[in-house]
């Protein structure tokens, strides 16, 4: 056989067989090693690294990668997929992009065949979550779907139903679209996913009056000390954590702030382990020590924030032009702050300031910050003649010092941290001197009760060194890209009036949180925060989100029985009591279990859509590759139908206009128009129109057609204007533009705002940062701490089998070898971890990277893979445990949004217990 | 033909264990019947009994120029991918709990963190494994039947699936365990270097594929190249337990954690993993190669220039890659199964 011919029968076999490994050579092919012709044997694996077509796309799930994909198609089938690579850097300066993936994204090839797949409309049959389905076609599905729809709406109103937009939804922009569209022309609920989640940084919210202030990802290479706090990017960001280790190559100090040894720790200069809860107290005492030190930086703190402000000492207020025996002609005395200037020696309005709160953005306010001659003074104590009188005013920063001073020494802060003090003021020195230095965090602050008391922190270390606003420093938590094409499609015709829904407020309503809270924390911290909560409500400040019952719920891209916080309640209490749920899902999953109606959506490579999350410059496509699988079709098609057939019922049954209270407007709400406005009146057909009209209104994206995008995969990003705000750095968030434009902020004092005056502030000692003691539950001695996985994204990927087969088989949580010996524990026992709400059961990881005291568990885990069916929100007590500063809505920036300034569904502020687990025959059973 | 040898140098200071080159190994070369429980790059935590479990006390190698019959490794201390029971909780209604058919009882990366030593002076990380392509490979000199070659143009190792009678003798030999045994085709497979894609300019799938960039090749004889300058110039990359004598082409740079606390909990100068046990795995050049980094980091912290450093960081991701014909986009269309090998 001529190497040629064979090579030609070859490649007919493979594709009839399947594969290499089922070829069989016949034993008379066998030769010496003398005249063996390696080249045959060879062909073998060259013929295995072949195929038909290759795809550029993606994979347009939330884990903020944006790697852009080869998808390689072989006999129709997606073969495999590789990085496309070819990435530039930000800068010459930096790292580039290359090649980004992850262990997920290379197995989605078979997850997309996987059994957990949902390829047709199913209809439910047995009990919910028994897993008994029929069949049914798409147009019976969306024609009941329609009718129980307009029953709901018309019997109790359209906020009696809701549509959860899961982290499948948020980064694909049609997908998003598509079901904020679906909101904005029906009026339903739409809960967030931001705080929804615990993701949302109310404490930047606060302080800058913005949230969303993260960079591109090169920016880690230019800073030279790197604080890794509230994040594990080597497991998170995977595609991100070389410029971590390549920033230490180029002389940056990585310093890793976490309680358990982490991944990133393992490769950071440094490693600092506080107590679970307790880094608020750290921060506070790093600024103590450069407060002490003298290494602060005045020039910008007197200019960029409120420190220099002048505060009342006998009512702890700011003080305001209305304080004043004459008080001054501006446009709003109320908002007119004062500066003790050093060269009048005298009170001098702060710069800017007396006028009315207009938020919005920085720009178009360069100059305000500038404080001509004056000079403010940071320190000291002085008197101003007010209408009540002499009073005794001192700047900020002089009630900053003094509180660092009585409470936050490296000393005091040992005690609750147990971070050895000089500890404390090497990383706080190694800070103080770096030019630039950067804080890079996750959500994971966001996840803890308290969490925005560290943000608020965090920004002020970050500002006392002149590091917030330049190239290389910040706050880093995330950056998102531009939306504005999302508007375009969304808001057209209708006006924003999409009721996007806290989904805190939505589980504490629906849940019933207040009994749990009781339950769990007492009846005091109970009555503390529902008494505030419906004070809140009352004042107008939060909206009622429970007004009616909750009768119908679709849940879009969405595993949210999965990962709720007191998840085993929220099942039973809120999605127990929904009357009809509806889940529009690629794969099944514990919410899809339960659900009545299951309609199936077309996998990452058999869609097109397209992503724009700026941790790299670029905009990123997905693309159909192969034809959905079943009936699978992408989301927007899935509301284009479901749209279609309530409009049509709707037109059949003469479903009258419905009077929509919203946020005290009255809307109608005309289902017999749902479709049209869902196809801007027949304009908007397809996907693909869709996503044309939504690159065309994006800010920042290169003018092509969606075509011309996904014949090359991806395509450069020259900055965006809201998150990154200048083409000439791609690194600069917003408070770049403040600072190099003086411009205002949008918060009260238009600075950095790190004093909050509110009398809810004031009752709660909470107008400076401090930290709060974590919440434990009586008697159970154990901090849970939770993190995005590795071996997945969210509930995505978490059950394919290697996944888990590179894990161990089932659920493990990590725990100290020394709780673990206390409780006879051994690596690799079932262990029941439990505390007063409930319990679950899992694998004992024991390893000494885990404090005696604390334990850790990766999310996402499925309940259906626990015995028992209950994950980690069995014991997870917190989503009730809403603060109220957080609810405050009538302070300038601090007001109700549900996706800038609202509770966050917290899940650190709770203890458990845990024991060998002994087999019981009733969880067997279930 | 020239007698020229690849090489490759992983960075350990740069592995986040993130498996995604084990990912991308498999779903190219072990995702066919009978190959379930293997990886031909797999990556484990150290110290660790690893993959296949305790692998180090197998055996084989070279002693005293003579080969070491090693003990066969147990399918069993592998682990495997197995299958989970989807269907029957979310289609059929059958069972309740989601969970593979089968018990894995152990698993390619069991010991996924779990750490050494004593809080907070533990210490622990990751190692990734591929076969070494051995200048003096135990497996090609173990096999009876000379099933096993070695190739003169880049000095891969292959098992010649035609000629391969499944005697395992390379199993015990390769002290390593990085030789498996097909129990569906009777044949012994192992990690290939990716030469088809090697032979047309692209990196084997688990370097070019390794988002932490971490993975150098190269050819040992190409001097000024990043594998020369990695380890005969700057001597910082060595290769995994030097005494089992089969002379390693895949070398590593050795992991430096940061420095343990005090008993005050204060920064202490002193190492975090034991020297003892750096030594045992990569040989006695481990002190000074962590002694150069150190010093060449220092460097970069003085904002002085250091070649050493600005290799590790691979500003320019393809720099990491030094084979004839690189091109980091894979090509478009299927390569050309004519083309003859380098």
């Amino acid at each position: 056989m001529t190497g040629v011919s064979r090579r030609g029968f070859l490649r007919g076999a493979s594709a009839a067989a399947g594969g290499l490994f089922a070829l069989q050579y016949s034993n008379a092919q066998a030769q010496t090693s003398n005249d063996v012709n390696y080249d045959s044997v060879e062909d073998l694996f060259r013929q295995k690294w072949s195929w038909d077509k290759v795809v550029h796309g993606t994979h347009g799930t939330n884990c903020t990668g944006n790697c852009a994909f080869n998808v390689y198609v072989k006999n129709g089938v997606v073969w495999r997929e590789e990085q496309q690579g070819g990435y530039q850097a930000s800068t010459e300066d930096t790292p580039d992009y290359g090649p980004r993936g992850c262990q997920k994204g290379l197995r989605h090839h078979k997850y997309m065949y996987g059994p957990q797949r949902i390829l047709y409309p199913m209809k439910r049959v047995g009990e919910r979550g028994e897993g008994k389905w029929e069949r049914i076609t798409w147009e019976q599905a969306t024609s009941e779907i329609a009718d129980k729809f307009i029953d709901a709406a018309t019997e109790y109103g359209v906020d009696a139903i809701s549509c959860g937009i899961g982290t499948q939804m948020v980064v694909k922009r049609s997908g998003f679209a598509s079901v904020m569209r679906f909101g904005t022309a029906t009026g339903i609920q739409v809960p967030e996913s931001f705080a929804g989640v615990g993701d949302l940084p109310v404490g930047v919210q606060a302080t800058l009056g913005q949230n969303i202030i993260g960079d591109a990802m090169g920016a880690v290479f230019k800073a030279r000390t790197i604080l890794i706090w509230m994040v594990n990017p080597a497991v998170t960001r995977i595609p991100d954590a070389h410029f971590f280790w390549e920033a230490k190559y180029n002389g940056s100090k990585v310093i890793a702030i976490s309680p358990e040894f982490t991944p990133t720790a393992m490769h950071a200069n440094r490693w600092v382990n506080p107590h679970a809860g307790t880094d608020t107290a750290l921060c506070m005492s790093m600024i103590h020590t450069i407060l002490t030190d003298g290494t602060y930086k005045p020039d910008y703190i007197k200019e960029q924030t409120d420190l220099p402000f002048l505060i009342r000492k006998d009512n702890g207020k700011f003080l305001r032009g209305t304080d004043m025996a004459n008080v001054p002609d501006v446009e709003n005395a109320e908002n007119l702050f004062y500066i003790w200037d050093t060269v009048a020696n005298a009170a001098a309005p702060a710069a800017g300031t007396g006028k009315n709160y207009s938020g919005g953005h920085g720009f178009g306010k360069e100059g305000w910050l500038d404080m001509g001659e004056t000079d403010p003074a940071l320190e000291g104590s002085f008197t101003v003649a007010t209408k009540d009188g002499d009073v005794e005013v001192t700047p900020v920063f002089a009630k900053l010092k003094e509180r660092c001073e009585n409470e936050y020494t490296p000393e005091m802060t040992a005690e609750i941290t147990g971070v050895n003090p000089d500890v404390v003021r090497t990383i706080a020195r190694e800070f103080a001197e770096a030019e630039p230095a950067m804080i890079f965090s996750g959500y994971a602050a966001c996840k803890w009760r308290h969490g925005d008391l560290l943000q608020r922190a965090m920004l002020m270390l970050l500002s006392i060194t002149g590091n917030l606003g330049v190239e290389g420093g910040n706050l880093q938590i995330t950056n998102l890209g531009e939306s504005g094409g999302v508007a375009a499609y969304v808001f057209q015709e209708l006006g924003p009036v999409v009721r996007v829904a806290s989904g805190s407020q939505l589980d504490y309503e629906h849940g019933n949180m207040k009994v749990l809270n009781e339950e769990v924390y007492g009846k005091e911290l109970a009555d503390e925060i529902d008494s505030h909560y419906e004070e809140a409500i009352s004042k107008n400040w939060i909206p009622r989100h429970a007004r009616v019952p909750w009768r119908m719920a679709f849940f879009t891209g969405e595993n949210g029985a999965n990962w709720r916080a007191s998840g085993k309640r929220w099942r039973k209490e809120a999605l127990g009591n929904i009357g009809t749920i509806v889940a529009v899902s690629t794969d099944m999953g514990t919410t899809q279990l339960y659900a009545d109606y299951v309609l199936p959506v077309a996998h990452h490579y058999e869609r097109i859509d397209f992503i724009t999350e700026p941790r790299t410059p670029y905009v990123q496509a997905l693309v159909e590759a192969v034809p959905p699988l079943g009936e699978c079709v992408d989301d927007w098609t899935v509301w284009f139908r479901v749209t279609k057939a309530i409009q049509e019922k709707a037109i059949e049954r003469g479903i009258a206009p419905i009077d929509d209270n919203f946020y005290g407007q009255v809307i109608q709400r005309d289902l017999t128009k749902v479709h049209d406005y869902f196809t801007h009146r027949g304009t908007i057909m397809t996907t693909k129109d869709c996503l044309q009209l939504l690159m065309d209104n994006t800010p920042g994206l290169p003018k092509v057609s969606f075509d011309e995008l996904a014949a090359v995969g991806k395509m450069r990003v020259d900055g965006t204007e809201t998150t990154v705000y200048s083409e000439k750095s791609p690194y600069n968030p917003s408070p770049t533009y403040n600072v190099e434009n003086k411009a205002a902020y949008p918060t009260l004092t238009g600075r950095q705002q790190y004093y909050i005056d509110h009398d809810w502030f004031l009752k709660f000692d909470e107008t400076l940062p401090a930290h709060r003691a974590p919440l434990r539950i009586e008697g159970y001695p154990l901090q849970m701490m939770m993190g995005h996985a590795r071996h997945g994204i969210h509930s995505m990927w978490r059950d394919d089998s290697l996944m888990v087969a590179l894990q161990r088989g089932e659920p493990d949580i990590y725990v100290s070898v020394e709780d673990a010996e206390e409780r006879g524990v051994t690596d690799g026992e079932l262990i029941k971890v439990f505390n007063t709400a409930g319990h679950f059961i899992a694998q004992a990881h024991v390893s000494s990277s885990m404090p005696p005291g604390m334990t850790f568990m990766y999310h996402g885990w499925d309940p259906q893979m626990f015995i028992g069916q209950q994950n980690f929100g069995a014991v997870t007590s917190t989503a009730g445990l809403v603060k109220p500063t957080i609810l405050v809505g009538d302070y300038g920036h601090l007001k109700y949004s549900a996706i800038s300034w609202t509770n966050n569904l917290t899940q650190k502020d709770f203890t458990m217990d845990f024991e060998k687990y002994v087999e019981e025959p009733e969880a067997r059973a279930g | 033909m020239s007698n020229r040898q690849v090489a490759m140098v992983i960075d350990l200071n740069k592995c986040i264990g993130c498996q995604t080159c084990t990912s991308a190994c498999k779903s190219l070369w072990t995702d066919e019947e009978g190959q379930e429980y293997m990886l031909w790059n797999n990556v484990e935590t150290k110290p660790g009994p690893g993959y296949p479990k305790n692998w180090e006390e197998d055996g084989g190698g070279w002693k005293n120029g003579t080969l070491v019959k090693g003990k066969l490794p147990q399918k069993g201390n592998h682990g495997e991918e197995i299958p989970l029971n989807h269907e029957a909780v979310y289609f059929e209604g059958t069972e309740q709990r989601l969970q593979q058919t089968k018990e894995m009882g152990y698993g390619a990366n069991w010991d996924e963190d779990t750490s050494s030593g004593v809080y907070p002076n533990n210490y622990h990380f990751y190692l990734p494994r591929l076969c070494n392509h051995c200048t003096k490979p135990a497996c090609l000199e173990a096999c009876p039947v000379k099933a096993i070659y070695k190739r003169e143009q880049d000095g891969i190792v292959l098992v010649d699936q035609d000629k391969c009678r499944g005697l395992r003798q390379c199993n015990r030999a390769c002290p390593y365990d990085k030789v498996y045994f097909n129990f569906v085709t009777r044949k012994s497979q192992k990690c290939i270097f990716c030469f088809p894609r090697v032979e047309q300019g692209v990196p084997p799938a688990c370097a070019r594929q390794c988002p932490g960039r971490l993975r150098f090749v190269g050819f040992m004889e190409d001097e000024g190249g990043p594998i020369d300058l990695l380890v005969n110039k700057w001597k910082v990359a060595l290769p995994l337990h030097p005494e089992y004598g089969t002379v390693p082409n895949v070398f590593y740079v050795p992991p430096m954690l940061p420095n343990t606390f005090d008993e005050n909990g204060n920064f202490s100068d002193d190492p975090r993993i034991p020297m003892d046990y750096l030594r045992y795995l990569f040989g006695e050049g481990v002190e000074a190669a962590l002694q150069t980094m150190q010093t060449e980091m220092e460097k970069k912290q003085r904002r002085e220039e250091s070649e050493l450093m600005d290799l590790l960081i691979a500003k320019d991701w393809k720099a990491m890659f030094n084979i004839p014909d690189v091109q980091v986009v894979p090509p478009e269309g299927a390569p050309s199964q004519e083309t003859q090998p380098l």
